[in-house]
């Protein structure tokens, strides 16, 4: 990627959704340039627009008018299998609700991304062990989802986020489910990712979106203002 | 983790949902299985029936008994007949029978029946039932053909005075001269008869015929021509109506022809409907069998369109998806038919019998359920049975799944994981 080319681009990004007669316009003309790397807050009231602006970006759903430029790669443009490619490789997730396989307990959850990327067995079992170990999960490797906490569900969903070693993550209000002191490692650990890539994370906490470097304000489908990047947080 | 491994551990993951579904699916496998396992014992059955059944049928001259010298029932069919009847399909066997009266104490009298010396000795008045056995002396031969001899019932031969130790040596004289108030006389000179051995039947007036070579009796009777009666037995029970009607359409014009009332009956109603019945059973079965699975799996499917909706979001492309659940569906629906084969193997002798009692013998005719009722049920399955099964559950089980799956694919990561 060209040093001069922004990691996010967006232009004139709206998504409209037919609701019954109704039409809901859940963005409106968003412009928005991101360079790399750095955490930013995404925040507004609840259905402001801020998850489908995330949803937009990491072609998790398709934008009704306007452009979406990824690491140099425009979304309108990729085919469904270049698409899969991207969400594997460009862009790592983090839900609200973890969204692990209950099935594979937490080592096989991170090395899926990565058996998806054609990552041979034995390399992905390591990296995703030292991923754990790094999230302080070394003594839960072999537990299945539902043997572990919110908070240890949320830190194996950022260590399968960031498997394929994505520019960018995208966290869609990864402290929703937790408790205080949880949330505050989910933080933690965001911040810490977010050293060599950019993280957009959703959020109602004041206090993430106090830490992150930029704060991106939603209301009613259109950005509001952005807070300039600050390095003093970081 | 292979594709493969990863969807037989979807499978295994909640395991008293897997026997939930997996008894789902079993039990119209073992439906099929029961109703195929009916359907064999029923058609066992019905060949034994079918063997025991008449499938004979009768010609005689039109509006005439036949018997060559009986007052105005004389005429007999002419000698084409045979070839014409010989010349129709689905007959395995004709046979020429020529058939005189002959008195004895009045008002009394015999029958004297010749027919082919390898012919079955039929008894004058009830056709195929109580076939006459050789009780002394021996039956007749090939060698025998146009010979002087002759094999008695055992109570015409008490009235004859001849004895069961007397075969080989005794003799009787047929006198075609004597008459009858229903017996009219042939001028032909009498002949004596070697008889060579002795019949009983069981019945009264069987055990008052006389069976002689047809060429013998030709000779004594002074016909050279004609028969009384043909035989024409069927190949099997469901043909007896067609060749009936072609042999209208063939003889019709000379000849009477009897069909036996209870192969029409027969086949009317047990062959046919009870196998129809129980066709149509097993295939309510199959067809109950791919619903089930069907659903089971698109059922299965659509619950986990949020997981799928995950793995879209983690970058699985849609094969990946597609073959994960495709290995899911194929090994639940064998499961299930693992599951319905056992069960069927376990209790498929009591419960089927039960089955066949409650499922298809109320719409048996009335005059067959009895013969249905002790039907000896066969655990055993063919080969082929269980291909058809596995065959069925495998397209079933990668049809609903591939239903399923393309619902929840053709779905954005997004919507996918926001379906509930």
């Amino acid at each position: 990627m060209n040093s001069a080319t922004p990691l996010i681009e967006l232009r004139n990004l709206a998504k409209t959704y037919r609701k019954g007669a109704e039409t809901v316009e859940a963005l409106s003309g968003i412009d928005l340039t991101i360079e790399a790397p750095a955490m930013i807050a995404v925040v507004g009231p609840s259905g402001s627009g801020k998850s489908t602006l995330l949803h937009m970006i990491g072609a998790m759903d398709r934008p009704t008018r306007g452009d979406v430029v990824v690491a140099g790669q425009d979304l309108n443009r990729l085919s469904q299998s270049e698409l899969t490619r991207f969400r594997r490789t460009t862009v790592g997730f983090v839900f609200q609700t973890f969204n692990l396989v209950p099935n594979l307990t937490a080592l096989e959850n991170v090395a899926l991304p990565m058996e998806f990327n054609g990552v041979t067995g034995a390399v992905r079992l390591q990296r995703a062990h030292t991923l754990l170990e790094r999230f302080g999960l070394a003594n839960r490797l072999k537990h299945y989802p539902q043997e572990l906490s919110g908070g240890e569900m949320q830190r194996v969903a950022i260590a399968r986020a960031i498997a394929n070693e994505p520019p960018v993550v995208l966290a869609d209000e990864p402290t929703g489910n937790l408790d205080s002191q949880s949330g505050r490692m989910v933080y933690e650990l965001l911040r810490e990712i977010a050293r060599d890539r950019t993280v957009l994370v959703v959020t109602h906490a004041e206090e993430l979106a106090q830490v992150a470097d930029r704060t991106l304000h939603i209301r009613d489908g259109r950005l509001l203002e952005a807070s300039p990047v600050t390095t003093t947080s970081r | 983790m292979g594709t493969v491994i990863f969807g037989l551990r979807n499978v295994l993951r909640n395991k008293p949902r897997l026997a939930l579904v997996a008894v789902l699916i079993g039990i119209p496998f073992f439906l099929f299985f029961a109703m195929q396992a009916i359907g064999n014992a029923v058609s066992r059955q019905t060949a034994v029936l079918t063997r025991d059944v008449n499938t004979l049928l009768q010609l005689r001259a039109r509006g005439s008994m036949g018997h060559v010298n009986m007052v105005g029932q004389d005429r007999i069919l002419p000698e084409d007949v045979l070839d014409k009847v010989r010349g129709i399909g689905n007959i395995v066997d004709v046979e020429p029978y020529l058939l005189a009266m002959a008195p004895i104490t009045p008002p009394n009298f015999v029958m004297h029946v010749g027919l082919a010396p390898t012919a079955v000795k039929r008894l004058e008045s009830h056709g195929e039932a109580g076939n006459p056995r050789i009780v002394a002396g021996r039956d007749f031969t090939p060698e025998d053909t146009g010979k002087n001899v002759a094999i008695i019932g055992q109570g015409y031969a008490q009235w004859a005075g001849i004895k069961p130790e007397d075969m080989g040596t005794a003799t009787l004289t047929v006198d075609a001269t004597r008459t009858h108030p229903v017996i009219f006389a042939m001028d032909r000179p009498k002949r004596d008869l070697k008889i060579i051995g002795t019949y009983a039947s069981g019945y009264v007036f069987g055990d008052l015929q006389l069976f002689l070579p047809i060429d013998t009796f030709r000779a004594i009777y002074g016909i050279d021509r004609g028969i009384s009666w043909v035989f024409v037995r069927v190949d099997s029970v469901e043909n007896v109506a067609i060749v009936a009607e072609r042999l209208r359409a063939t003889v019709g014009d000379v000849a009477d022809i009897l069909v036996p009332r209870s192969a029409a009956v027969f086949t009317a109603t047990t062959s046919r409907t009870v196998l129809q019945l129980v066709g149509a059973a097993g295939l309510v079965a199959i067809t109950l069998m791919a619903i089930v699975v069907f659903f089971v799996l698109v059922m299965q499917v659509r619950e986990r369109t949020r997981e799928i909706g995950t793995l879209k979001a983690i970058g699985a492309a849609n094969g990946r998806i597609v073959a994960q659940f495709f290995t899911e569906a194929v090994s639940l629906s064998l499961l299930g038919g693992a599951v319905g084969l056992a069960i069927f193997l376990i209790v498929g002798d009591a419960a089927v019998s039960r089955l066949f009692a409650l499922g298809v013998g109320p719409f048996l005719p009335s005059q067959y359920r009895p013969l249905f009722e002790s039907l000896a049920i066969d655990t055993q399955l063919s080969a082929h049975l269980l291909a058809l099964a596995l065959l069925v559950a495998v397209v079933t089980a990668v049809t609903g799944g591939a239903y399923g799956v393309w619902q929840a694919i053709r779905l954005s990561p997004v919507e996918a994981m926001k379906h509930e």
